[in-house]
């Protein structure tokens, strides 16, 4: 150590720390491969009709309707990113009449782009649904995007007259499954 | 490309945190380990450091993750490598950078009869960065909600602050006893940006569901509290950044108060022991404040047609504006400086003789070539603390030379090797600080790197 001056000490520790260190091929330009894929579930619709809601002013309503407006397919960040969809529909009868379950989607004009039908015996006892998966993609997924309302069309078939005493209720339980690609 | 820029800058500017000055603390041969603890044992006639030159510090410090495991350009799909970060992380992981430079520093005696009054002042700048884990969002937002059925994601987990700010201060230190040091340091904050979201918390879940197919309920008490960015936001003004940061750096921000304590205590000649606290104050964002939150609770069962109307109106993103608003507030709010306690037990041996016989000055200084010792380190952040336990070995190589080597144990690794040095040539005093030398050897795969270097003039006459 003679004759080492103190800075000399100084740079040769510092020069085999910085010699020494190196770093990885570190490419950040990766950033633009970003890409994911998420897929997210969430209700579409549903209801829960009991038998005597069919009765109005003591008459039974051979067909009740509705069309709410649904804005799900027209969030420009959602609708962007959509690969595929799929609906998913399960119906439950008990009431002992037989329906009918029209659903159009409706476009800005009132136009349908797409119709589902889902019919359902009357009810007997036993577990009584049915389901139905709907999958869209391409050209189908665009008309889907157009749609701004679905028109929901109960038509009752022809049985026994329910009163306002009928039992039993009809149950619409639906979903989305919405594929998403994010890059 | 912009994507790529952002990130870079991110991770560029994140080169530097932990606040762990482990180094730096109780190093009395350098004036900035005052910074450290006001109470240190650091006597001068006067000193002042090179303006801009004399305190330099950059630290960053990464639990679960480093830059390589992110970036590293080895044919593996960066998204795959996202995933594993992610999905290797816990909510407790987080990113902190800490960066200073000091503007100013300078400290004089005023001497006493029976015990002198060392003053210390300065001012510097600084930035804090504490990013912690969005795990669960980030789950959310890489594989969405169908593969998470039954679990909360917990909206608590989003938790950032970040913070430029200028600090002035003034300290004095005092032989209380023989045997006793004590030093105080008093500091006003003025903070130039300041962004904090500490306060979140909420969930988002997706369950089966008997009436619907799914129960979805999102809970959120989300905050983003901004001062200083307010004009930046508005398209109608044409803001000087530059003059801003100056502007505010000189007093005009955003003020706080603050204070620093510490001790230095000699039990026997060769046995010293010492404690700080450092920030414990506060700043009062009152100016240019501008607030966001996202509070409230919504369920979101889908469309439910009534069947009555014929055209129900099943305004659901309006139902959840309603439910969750984005709101905007200009309230005032405080934040707190991260508070920091230092100590240290410290065994000295190898007593220095002067080569020269001083025998009428019986007040000289006792030096000792060799010392080693145990520091403490804890500091506040918005969760648990973080803590940091340091062994070190000091020596006085030459008359003009010290050293420290630290190995330190920390949430960032267990492998920590520092090295600090600091050389005296007349009143020129230069030290460097270097901490995780061995991730040095790629710097990429470090969770943890820290510096520090400065220039002073210090005059001591050690006669007196």
């Amino acid at each position: 150590m003679k004759g080492c001056t103190s800075n000399q000490f100084l740079g040769i520790l510092l020069l085999l720390l910085f010699s020494n260190s190196c770093a990885s091929d570190l490419d950040f330009d990766q950033v633009n491969n970003f890409k994911t894929e998420p897929v997210v579930v969430a209700n579409l619709a549903s209801f829960d009709i009991q038998a005597s809601q069919f009765i109005v002013n003591g008459v039974e309503q051979n067909v009740i309707f509705d069309a709410p407006t649904i804005q799900l397919f027209n969030d420009s960040f959602f609708k962007r990113r959509l690969k595929k969809v799929e609906l998913f529909f399960e119906l439950e009868n008990t009431i002992n009449r037989a329906y009918s379950l029209n659903l159009f989607f409706l476009d800005i004009n009132n136009q349908p782009v797409h119709v589902l039908n889902l019919a359902i015996p009357s009810y007997s006892g036993a577990e009584n649904k049915t389901t139905k998966t709907d999958i869209f993609e391409n050209v189908q997924l665009d008309l889907l995007k157009r749609t701004t309302k679905i028109a929901f069309i109960m038509t009752i078939s022809p049985g026994k007259p329910l009163t306002k005493d009928s039992v039993g209720s009809l149950k619409l339980r639906s979903s989305v499954t919405a594929y998403l690609v994010v890059e | 490309m912009r994507k790529s820029l952002l990130i870079s800058i991110v991770i560029l500017t994140i080169n530097c945190y932990s606040q762990n000055k482990q180094i730096l603390y109780n190093f009395t041969k350098v004036p900035q380990s005052l910074l450290t603890n006001p109470g240190s044992d650091f006597k001068y006639d006067w000193y002042f450091g090179v303006p801009l030159l004399s305190g330099i510090s950059a630290n960053i410090g990464s639990t679960g993750f480093s830059a390589y495991d992110l970036f590293a350009n080895n044919g593996v799909n960066f998204n795959i490598k996202l995933r594993n970060v992610v999905f290797s992380t816990t909510r407790k992981d987080h990113l902190a950078m800490n960066q200073q430079v000091e503007i100013f520093n300078g400290g004089f005696k005023i001497v006493k009869q029976e015990n002198n009054i060392y003053v210390s002042f300065g001012m510097y700048q600084e930035f804090d960065a504490l990013y912690y884990m969005p795990k669960d969002l980030a789950i959310l937002a890489l594989d969405g909600n169908r593969d998470y059925l039954g679990k909360i994601f917990n909206l608590g987990d989003l938790n950032v602050k970040t913070d430029l700010l200028a600090v002035y201060h003034i300290g004095f230190h005092k032989n209380i006893t023989k045997k006793l040091i004590f030093g105080a340091r008093a500091k006003i904050y003025s903070s130039i940006f300041n962004a904090t979201s500490t306060d979140n918390s909420g969930y988002i879940y997706t369950f089966p569901s008997n009436t619907g197919v799914y129960d979805q309920q999102i809970k959120s008490q989300l905050q983003l509290n901004t001062s200083g960015f307010k004009e930046y936001f508005d398209e109608n003004s044409t803001p000087n950044v530059t003059k801003d940061i100056i502007k505010r750096a000189l007093l005009g921000g955003n003020l706080g108060l603050g204070f620093d304590a510490g001790f230095t205590y000699y039990p026997k000649k060769n046995i010293q022991i010492t404690a700080s606290i450092l920030d414990i104050g506060f700043i009062r964002h009152a100016k240019d404040v501008e607030s966001y939150s996202l509070k409230g609770l919504y369920n979101y069962r889908g469309i439910i047609p009534k069947f009555s109307s014929g055209d129900s109106v099943d305004n659901l993103y309006k139902d959840f504006q309603e439910a969750i608003p984005l709101d905007t507030l200009n309230s005032k709010y405080t934040t707190w400086r991260p508070a920091k306690f230092n100590s240290s037990i410290q065994f000295s041996f190898d007593e220095e003789r002067p080569e020269e016989c001083d025998c009428l000055n019986s007040n000289r200084e006792t030096i000792f070539k060799n010392a080693v010792g145990a520091q403490l380190f804890v500091m506040t952040t918005p969760r648990t603390p973080l803590i940091a336990l340091t062994t070190y070995y000091r020596r006085k190589v030459f008359k003009s030379l010290d050293f420290k080597a630290t190995y330190t144990i920390d949430s960032y690794s267990f492998n920590n090797l520092g090295l600090g040095l600091s050389t005296n040539f007349g009143p020129v005093n230069f030290y460097v600080l270097a901490d995780n030398l061995l991730e040095y050897r790629d710097i990429s795969k470090a969770n943890n790197l820290s510096f520090q270097l400065g220039l002073n003039i210090i005059f001591k006459n050690d006669k007196k």
